[in-house]
């Protein structure tokens, strides 16, 4: 029996691993706690701009009597009985002796309709801190009790510009804005972009001036997205005499930004493009512009489209240097043209989170909640054609 | 064979990489003090089986290993073994010459300093002068030796390897092909190392070259197909196989 | 034979025009370096015609509305300084904790789940972050202060510093990631079978192996904290404020500039002008930390002899 025990003794007994293998678990812990951390963080985020945002999908309408005659056609307060002015809209009811103008038949009558609610008896209604007199919230209360008060889904958020109301502020004109600036960063930046990247992956030799041009393409990537804002300033709006925050101005600063991003992507993509497909056309007697512009260039396309589409997301996000350019004036009524003054969904989340009305808080994470949704669609679009494309040679 | 030499009993061992069974039923006592050569044709399970031997597999998810390992009178495999312990006391040298990114100094004075088994100082010196001598390759590198172990030439960094593996004192020394990506001059000289150092250890080695095995074994085990098909002196193993396939083997009659 | 000479040289010519269309598009990025240096350079020249250069970098008054304006910069260095320190304090563990536990621990199946979760953490726009310091983050930092008894502005150094850390997470994490997943198994198993723990040999094996890569991925997330804009403007103040209490409103380089530029000024007034002398100071700093941070990745591929990175 003692003998066993004695042959079974564990000679592998080592008690200072003890504390090794203790210190060792700590440091996994650590790691995955700082992992947790991060995700946790993502979390976060997402939920607050969630919660933050969600209410201003519905807005409040409130149920009264409007009536169109001589003195409502002169001063919008007579246009509805007045313990309710403060109730509703400015932006709304002055737009009562506009729409009498346009159409003169509409005076004498009087109608009973949903009115757009002021930003206070909205942010009463979601249960927000408010500034509502008493007068005027007793007259709410009996609204309220009357059913003539409603929530309903805010139509207004997407198909309106900025306004100085925050009830009557939508995303519009900015989401028209991102697209025209965005058109006019891509139209430049894609051609270019390609360009370089063919230039250096199929003609340039590997010399001084392609690694300087490499170098060069590099350091713009990591130059601060402001330093951009700077150059668009300076050059396109001082020397070239561009209108100051148009659409133009604004995308051409984005497309020097978002260049890099093309070059080394659509590099990348050519490079993956077989030597034998190049050898092939060779054969074939063509010529190298031949062989890029039609055997090269449509296999490294999707790849090429993928960084573009990345690239394209960026720029969609970005906000500082176009501040510098000017595109963060006040912009009701969408832009028509590059040339006019714009502003852009960044931008406008800038502008309205910098508002004192409570009601903008919940204006700006939803502009937030609709950039990301737009932002995510894009990677995910870009991931979908890297998988759909992916070829092994 | 005289049981009280074995230093490793290997019983019933079997080993399977998910489904795919690659040691069958091994069983196999390694002399103390011996150089046991594993020979066998590629893919046969030598490096597989050598990995057991200081639970190397365990760092493979998929590997499942059945059977005993008994080193010095206790199973490696058993619940109450650390295997890091295992690891301080069966020693490992690989295929590729690895030497840390460090100096020649730390690459040897690491494992021990982190062991606890020297302190800093003289203490340490000493132990990284011996285990280079051990090694061979002191007078090599006794005035670089805050350089670099990574720019040492091929051999040399085998060498340090071993000096790195002897420092931690172990009892045996698993090799696997330990000079195959060597050229004939450092191999000659870590055979020569081998045969000096298994008068301290006990070392296991993977060859593919049979001239090596026969020069410096003393026992060797062919491997086939995740069988020990034979294990004896290596004279007998080279002069007199009992088993056909071993003779087809060391003659290079085999696929 | 004429008309196959001339199809011959109308090719040649066309080869030719396309070629040097391309080498016209690759000159433009080069034009757009230089287009930033330049229009940052002249302008800062003449910011600093009319106001003292060393002043700029030595005052610690600067006040560009009033009469007399005075440009000493060192506050506005400081601020961005703390805020970068504090965004690195941030990043730098988690970031790189994370990655450890990408490449080390966690198997390839959750890595590729969780690489990409991260870099979301790098697309989300930095406006959204401004507000998410300003109106989410920034409260709470005051909150917890009061509750302690310390009180907190509501534009701090320390809500923006750390947002900042939040975004810079996945620059740090996701290059160290690539690097340490770069570093040989055999070196592991070389420590392992030692007998190492795992976690010893992430720790003095792994991880110095990796470190121009981890070195590397640092510089660039100082660099971006340095260049980031949004988050400070929106919450980190406007005040140039030369203090230690990381809960005290600050003001940067970044921040300076855009107030320079979208105030009322004249364009020639030192005043905005002033917003190309930081640019300048950003430019170069940002710069010379983008380099070396190429060089080091560099050295590590080569000490590894990688092609891809
Ligand atoms: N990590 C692993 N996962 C799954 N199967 C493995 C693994 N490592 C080895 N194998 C398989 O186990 C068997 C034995 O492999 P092992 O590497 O031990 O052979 P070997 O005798 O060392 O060969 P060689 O002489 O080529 O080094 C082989 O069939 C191999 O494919
Ligand atoms: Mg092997």
């Amino acid at each position: 029996m003692s003998k066993i025990k004695k042959n079974k003794k564990n000679v592998f007994y080592d008690p200072s691993l003890k504390r090794r293998h203790f210190k060792s678990k700590l440091f996994k812990y650590f790691t995955l706690s700082s992992l947790i951390v991060s995700l946790a963080f993502l979390a976060i985020f997402f939920i607050d701009m969630v919660v933050k945002g969600s209410s201003a999908v519905q807005q409040t309408y409130v149920q009264v009597e409007v009536s169109y005659n001589e003195q409502s056609a002169e001063n919008y307060r007579d246009a509805v009985d007045k313990k309710y002015l403060e109730l509703l809209s400015r932006a709304v009811l002055r737009e009562i002796p506009m729409q009498i103008k346009k159409n003169p038949s509409l005076l004498g009558t009087t109608k009973v309709a949903w009115m757009l609610a002021d930003d206070q008896v909205d942010m009463y209604m979601k249960e927000y801190y408010y500034k509502i007199s008493n007068k005027d919230l007793a007259t709410l209360t009996e609204l309220i009790e009357n059913g003539r008060v409603e929530k309903k889904f805010n139509t207004i958020f997407f198909t309106h510009g900025d306004s100085k109301t925050p009830e009557y502020s939508g995303i519009l004109s900015a989401m028209i804005g991102t697209i025209l600036t965005l058109a006019v960063a891509m139209f430049v930046a894609f051609p270019i972009g390609v360009a370089t990247a063919v230039y250096l992956e199929e003609f340039s030799e590997q010399n001084a001036w392609s690694e300087f041009l490499e170098v060069n393409i590099n350091n713009l990537a990591a130059i601060p997205s402001i330093l951009f804002g700077l150059l668009g300033l300076a050059i396109f709006i001082n020397l070239f005499g561009f209108p100051r925050s148009s659409a133009l101005v604004g995308g051409l600063t984005l497309a020097l930004m978002t260049l890099p991003i093309i070059v080394v992507s659509s590099r990348a993509a050519l490079r993956s493009v077989p030597a034998t497909i190049r050898q092939a056309g060779y054969g074939l007697g063509l010529t190298k512009v031949q062989v890029v512009k039609d055997h090269v260039l449509p296999l490294a396309f999707p790849g090429i489209m993928t960084g573009s589409i990345i690239g394209l997301a960026h720029a969609m996000g970005e906000t500082a240097p176009l501040i510098i350019v000017g595109m963060i004036a006040f912009i009701p009524d969408s832009p028509t043209s590059v040339m006019e003054a714009a502003t852009v969904m960044p931008a406008q989340i800038f502008t309205w989170a910098g508002m004192p009305e409570r009601a903008y808080i919940e204006r700006t994470a939803a502009g937030i909640l609709v950039l990301l949704t737009v932002l995510i669609s894009l990677n995910a679009m870009a991931v979908y054609l890297r998988k759909k494309f992916e070829v092994k040679w | 064979m005289a049981k009280d030499k074995a230093k490793i009993v290997v019983k019933d061992l079997n080993l399977w990489y998910g489904d795919k069974h690659a040691l069958h039923n091994l069983n196999i006592e390694i002399q103390k003090n011996k150089i046991t050569a594993l020979i066998g044709p590629s893919g046969c399970g030598k490096s597989t089986f050598l990995r057991c031997l200081n639970r190397m597999n365990d760092l493979i998810s998929s590997v499942r290993v059945e059977g005993e390992v008994v080193i010095d009178g206790k199973n490696i495999y058993d619940k109450d073994v650390d295997e890091v312990s295992v690891r301080k006391r069966i020693g490992m040298v690989f295929q590729q010459p690895n030497p840390f990114p460090k100096s020649i100094y730390e690459n040897v004075a690491y494992a021990p300093l982190k062991h606890g088994s020297v302190k800093k100082g003289s203490d340490c010196d000493d132990l990284v002068e011996q285990s280079l001598k051990s090694a061979g390759i002191w007078n090599e590198v006794k005035d670089i030796l805050k350089e670099p172990g990574t720019g040492l030439s091929g051999g040399q960094q085998q060498r340090l390897c071993i000096a790195r593996t002897i420092a931690v004192k172990p009892d045996v020394i698993l090799m696997d092909e330990p000079t195959s990506a060597l050229d004939p001059i450092s191999t000659e000289k870590i055979e020569a190392l081998m045969l000096e150092l298994k008068k301290d250890y006990t070392i296991v080695i993977v060859t593919h070259n049979m001239q090596q095995a026969a020069r410096i074994a003393d026992m060797t085990a062919f491997f086939h197909l995740g069988d020990l098909i034979e294990y004896d002196e290596t004279e007998k193993i080279f002069i007199n196989p009992t088993h056909k396939k071993t003779e087809d083997y060391i003659t290079g009659r085999f696929g | 034979m004429a008309t196959f000479e001339s199809k011959h040289r109308y090719a040649h010519l066309q080869e030719d025009v396309i070629k040097y269309l391309l080498i016209l598009a690759a000159t433009i990025s080069i034009l757009t370096t230089f287009g930033i240096l330049f229009s940052i350079v002249f302008e800062a020249i003449e910011f600093f015609q009319l106001r003292s250069f060393v002043y700029f970098f030595t005052g610690t008054e600067w006040t560009p509305g009033v009469e007399n304006s005075k440009f000493g910069a060192l506050p506005i260095f400081a601020g961005t300084f703390m805020i970068t320190a504090i965004a690195m304090a941030v990043a730098l563990p988690i970031g790189l904790g994370s990655a450890i536990y990408m490449s080390e621990y966690a198997s390839k199946n959750q890595r590729t789940i969780l690489k990409p979760l991260l870099e979301i953490l790098a697309g989300i726009p930095t406006v959204v972050y401004g507000f998410f310091a300003a109106i989410t983050v920034a409260p709470f930092i005051v909150k917890i202060s009061a509750a302690v008894g310390l009180e907190a502005s509501f534009n701090s150094a320390l809500a923006s510093g750390v947002v900042m850390g939040i975004m810079i997470i996945p620059y740090i994490s996701s290059l160290s990631d690539d690097v340490i997943t770069a570093v040989p198994d055999s070196l592991r198993k070389g420590s392992l079978a030692l007998g190492m723990t795992k976690s010893e040999t992430i720790r003095d094996i792994v991880i110095p192996s990796a470190l121009p890569g981890i070195i590397s991925a640092t510089l660039l997330g100082i660099s971006k904290a340095l260049g980031e804009t949004m988050i400070v403007v929106m919450a980190a103040g406007l005040r140039p404020n030369l203090s230690w209490n990381l809960l005290e409103d600050m003001t940067t380089v970044t921040v300076r500039i855009v107030d320079a530029l979208t105030g009322d000024q004249a364009f020639n007034s030192p005043a905005t002008l002033s917003a190309f002398a930081l640019g300048l100071a950003l430019f170069f700093v940002t710069l010379v930390l983008n380099v070396v941070s190429v060089r080091m990745i560099k050295k590590f591929k080569e000490k590894y002899k990688m092609s891809s990175l």
